[in-house]
């Protein structure tokens, strides 16, 4: 017998005989509780996990097979015995049916029910450990379910194209997103896969299936699958491992990267450009100076000025460009230090046109400068600022027609402070209108022909004025006069 | 030779136009200059020069070839050699050029001569083809 007594429940409604069954039992070791009717029987029997419950067939109120029923209901590892003296085969049957242990007959000998209750009680244990084992047994395959719909679940949210194919080339496991790279629509697990597959995937995969390498790295490829950059696609193939270290098969990744290629060719697009935008002043100096070295060529002192002159310009433009390509990528790079303070645009717009006050001048552009109050404020770099409206006056100066104008205001509108900037220049046609804002697009024409720039100066703009969260709007008419419209967020004090 | 031979030279950078002008009349010939494509045309139609040479890229980026293939295809500018001038080249990362024959047919010009112009190459590549045409 184990460490807690067994618990026994009697159910009698004989006085003598309930009172003798405890005596008994209690002598052998057993804890026993007693109810004089079926009612009370129900009572403890539906409270307590008793190990082993002894029930009168007939008592006054409620029948014993009532009160097994409840209480197997409620503990069905309650081994129950039914004991009467109105023995019938009938009513054993029933009660066995219902999950009765056996049937006990009156009068039994203490001998009997001791033999009985033994027997009653190992059943218990047996029923306990079966329990036991089955409550394990459900955890565990919950356990194995729940992993399995997680990691399923977890699969087929991955955006990127999973597909597992095993020695065999059979596909094991796969997520919808595979689809997308593939060139056929539907997967059927446990389906042969190597055929269908491109033949530079195969490749890879075989790379793992033809060889006895128990290397655990993975390969690579980029392909273009559609033409003209349309899309492209990135597949990763990483070998699976048996715990033993032999290869179950191959999990392949597919990605997307046709945006990071886009950007890519964006980038070296870049980078041509600024090679041809840098080499042309280079190569300007470089002519001048090779003319007034070459011996065949005689140039005059004037000549010779002028072209030293004329270097001097290139160069200057050349270290411009420099200047606003560093400014570009410090800006791409978000490595500008930003010095954020309260700053007076109308402050800062009179101190540029103070700067360009000789360029004005020379061109006899008259400027009209409205502002309604000296307070209009907003929160940003005092540098960035003054960079973005130098580059838009200098523009309507450089744009500006003789003896033009050049009109600035300021306005609050909603949150934000409105700068308009209107010249009475070359204006722009539509078409040049779209590329205004792109690095290296001047407009180039009759007019323009002599206006140095670097043509990055609106691309600076355009970065500044969208890092404060603004918005630039640009009215044009070809030879009219060109107008831009900055709206920068109000300063929030 | 007898009388100097007219030379069209079409560039938008006035200091290389001026350069080249300079180098390539040291050679002995005469050089009339343009500095857009529209203006290359005009004085292209007007003068009949005996050659041309145009800078690929000037106000758009096409307008030098759009230039040669006009000439090219000119009653007068079809027996006359017509060099394109560029720094533009795939090895710059230009998405054309003219390095392949079928660009080559394309774009219809005679020689594609690499900035900066070697003067020595460039004349000698020139009389070669002033030479072919006497010929026939």
């Amino acid at each position: 017998m184990q460490n807690a007594k067994p618990k026994i429940l009697v159910v009698d409604d004989e006085k003598g005989l309930r009172i003798g069954v405890q005596r008994l039992l209690e002598m052998e070791g057993y804890e026993v509780d007693v109810a004089e009717n079926g009612k009370e029987g129900i009572e403890l029997g539906t409270k307590n996990d008793y190990d082993i419950a002894i029930i009168d067939l007939k008592m006054p109120d409620i029948e014993g097979i009532e009160v097994l029923i409840n209480i197997k209901q409620k503990f069905p590892n309650t081994v129950c015995f039914i004991a009467t003296a109105f023995a019938s085969y009938d009513t054993a049957i029933e009660a066995t049916k219902l999950g009765a242990q056996s049937y006990i007959p009156k009068p039994f000998t203490p001998e009997e029910l001791i033999t009985e209750i033994k027997n009653g009680y190992q059943k218990r244990q047996l029923l306990l450990e079966e329990e036991k084992w089955r409550k394990e047994r459900e955890e565990r395959l919950l356990e194995v379910a729940f992993e399995k719909t997680r990691l399923n679940t977890i699969i087929n949210s991955i955006t990127d194209g999973v597909l597992v194919v095993n020695k065999e080339g059979l596909a094991v496991l796969f997520n919808p997103a595979v689809y997308k790279f593939l060139e056929f629509s539907e997967i059927k697990v446990e389906e042969y896969i190597l055929d269908k597959l491109r033949p530079e995937i195969l490749e890879l995969i075989n790379k793992f299936l033809l060889s006895d390498s128990k290397e655990k790295r993975s390969y690579t490829i980029q392909l273009e699958v559609k033409p003209n950059s349309e899309f492209f696609i990135e597949a990763t193939a990483s070998p699976v491992f048996h715990p033993g270290d032999n290869l179950a098969g191959v999990v392949i990744v597919f990605k997307d990267i046709t945006e990071l290629k886009k950007i890519e060719l964006i980038k070296s697009q870049f980078v041509s450009m600024v090679s041809h935008e840098l080499k042309a002043p280079i190569a300007a100096v470089y002519g001048f100076l090779k003319l007034m070295i070459d011996e065949n060529i005689k140039l005059n002192e004037e000549q010779k000025k002028d072209y030293i002159q004329r270097s001097m310009v290139r160069l200057d433009g050349l270290l411009k460009m420099v200047n606003d390509l560093l400014d570009i990528s410090r800006m791409e790079l978000k490595t500008v230090r930003r010095e954020i303070r309260k700053i007076c645009l109308t402050e800062i717009i009179k101190n540029i046109l103070d700067l360009f006050q000789v360029e004005i001048q020379k061109s006899n552009i008259t400027v009209n400068f409205n502002y309604q109050q000296n307070s209009f404020c907003i929160d940003a770099d005092a540098d960035e600022i003054t960079r973005l409206f130098t580059n838009l006056i200098s523009n309507a100066i450089k744009y500006n027609s003789p003896s033009g104008n050049i009109t600035i205001s300021i306005n609050q509108t909603g949150n934000f402070l409105v700068t308009e900037i209107k010249d009475t220049g070359i204006g722009m046609k539509e078409e040049e209108k779209k590329k205004l804002f792109s690095e290296f697009f001047r407009a180039k024409n009759e007019f323009t022909k002599n206006i140095s720039g670097t043509g990055l100066g609106l691309s600076i703009v355009k970065r500044i004025v969208d890092s404060y969260s603004g918005k630039i709007e640009v009215e044009s008419e070809y030879g009219i006069g060109t107008t831009f419209r900055i709206y920068l967020p109000l300063s929030v004090n | 030779m007898n009388e100097k031979k007219k030379i069209l030279l079409v560039d938008d950078d006035l200091d290389l136009l001026e350069q080249n002008k300079i180098l390539i009349e040291s050679k002995g010939y005469e050089v009339i200059t343009a500095n857009s494509a529209k203006e290359g045309w005009e004085i292209f139609k007007k003068t009949k020069p005996d050659a041309c040479v145009i800078d690929l890229i000037m106000e758009e980026y096409d307008s030098g070839f759009v230039l040669c293939h006009r000439i090219k295809k000119d009653e007068h500018g079809k027996n006359i050699p017509v060099f394109i001038l560029t720094s533009a080249t795939y090895d710059t990362g230009f998405k054309f050029g003219a390095s392949t024959s079928e660009e080559k047919e394309w774009i219809n010009a005679d020689e594609l001569i690499n900035k900066p112009v070697v003067i020595d190459e460039f004349v000698q590549k020139l009389e070669n083809y002033f030479e072919l045409n006497q010929r026939k």
